[in-house]
């Protein structure tokens, strides 16, 4: 067979795939179990975290993660748990940030005046810019903000990083050179505000 | 392969040769995940083991690999050790895996690769591409370090998570965002073209 004829070209190609795709799939295959186990603990981490409840070991996050009650209210699934006499509730949301679906925890007390804290779960924001929206100092911007008429605010543009963030007023400081993102967290954080609103009945 | 070809290959990657500082391949990458130190040794450690393993493997295949798909037998083997990289970071390493998010599976385009499997692994035995890419990965490694040595440094106040700079010391907000790292990049490409040419340029 001639090596840059037609057939041994489409053969060859067709083998060195067949092979290298096999391989991965091999590797994914073995690595399953492993990686579903991780984004598992990584979800039950993100919860406590998200609704203020220290841990340190992975023991410890699975006996406070079956604390946590689970429950159904107009078909959404929420997380909650009592602190101090007062019930917290946390919900999973997703929305898109600028390169992909952005997945997290958003932990509101009862009355959805304040927010208890926001975990993120998975992004593919840009690492560096849009991926510091998973950073601590980011996130810690949303322990305890208060909700102003139902809603925070985001900062993004012009107005991030401008010393605006006040937890008081709910406005948290955008991430300066990932405008879009601070605007997707705005978005979607102020639209499961609202659902929250409407699920818990905050506005009694 | 003897101990002087090593030497020359090494010598050529690490410094005269550099991908950085002569090649100007694999910036993008620099600009974007070197600022902090753990994330950069964690993803050039991937760019350097994908780099020797897919030399060696197609300087093992070349001469079966037909001239018309060669280029497409290259990404593919590129790839594949790129997505063993993810797949591996995903299990074992689940943290450092989502801080460099997409970062990983963009080693997939990262030019050193390709570059290296064109100029040198399509035309030499395997051991040496195997050399060749392992030192292009160091010589990409060593100078993305110190540009996160510093960015970390100067824009958190750490050296790998680790707090050591003094509480009263401001933290440069510049250092953690992309636009520092051009600075870098063209302050060492700036020293390192100095010394290669001793300063007649």
């Amino acid at each position: 067979m001639k090596k840059d004829g037609i057939l041994y070209t489409v053969v060859f190609s067709f083998i060195v795939t067949f092979l290298f795709v096999f391989l991965l799939a091999l590797a994914n295959e073995g690595t399953a179990g492993i990686v579903q186990r991780n984004q598992e603990l990584a979800r039950q981490k993100a919860i406590l975290s998200a609704m203020a409840i220290p841990f340190h070991t992975d023991q410890e996050v699975n006996t406070l993660y079956k604390s946590i009650e689970i429950v159904n209210k107009d078909g959404v699934q929420l997380y909650k748990s009592s602190q101090g006499g007062k019930a917290i509730y946390a919900k999973e949301f997703s929305g898109s940030g600028l390169w992909g679906t952005i997945t997290g925890i958003l932990s509101v007390d009862e009355q959805v005046t304040q927010i208890i804290g926001i975990q993120i779960v998975s992004h593919n924001e840009t690492p560096g810019l849009g991926g510091r929206i998973a950073d601590p100092w980011f996130k810690d911007q949303f322990r305890g903000l208060k909700v102003k008429n139902g809603k925070i605010n985001v900062t993004f543009g012009a107005e991030a990083g401008s010393g605006k963030a006040n937890k008081e007023e709910g406005v948290a400081d955008g991430i300066t050179g990932a405008s879009r993102t601070s605007q997707s967290m705005d978005t979607i954080l102020n639209g499961e505000l609202v659902v929250l609103k409407k699920i818990l009945g905050g506005s009694k | 392969m003897t101990a002087k070809d090593m030497k020359k290959i090494s010598r050529e990657n690490l410094w005269f040769n550099n991908p950085i500082f002569i090649q100007i391949l694999g910036i993008c990458s620099t600009l974007a995940v070197t600022n902090l130190l753990t994330n950069t040794l964690i993803m050039t450690l991937g760019v350097t083991f994908t780099a020797a393993f897919s030399n060696l493997t197609i300087a093992f295949m070349k001469e079966w690999i037909p001239r018309k798909v060669r280029m497409i037998v290259q990404v593919l083997i590129i790839s594949f050790y790129v997505i063993i990289v993810d797949i591996l970071l995903r299990a074992f390493l689940p943290e450092i895996s989502k801080s460099l998010g997409p970062y990983v599976g963009l080693i997939i385009t990262n030019c050193i690769l390709m570059g290296r499997a064109e100029a040198f692994a399509q035309s030499n035995p395997p051991l040496p591409a195997f050399w060749d890419g392992l030192t292009s990965g160091i010589g990409y490694m060593w100078v993305l370090m110190v540009i996160a040595f510093v960015r970390e440094l100067l824009g958190f106040g750490t050296l790998f998570g680790i707090p050591v700079t003094p509480s009263w010391f401001p933290q440069w907000t510049i250092m953690v965002m992309a636009p520092s790292a051009f600075f870098l990049v063209a302050i060492l490409l700036w020293i390192a073209k100095n010394r290669m040419t001793g300063g007649k340029a």
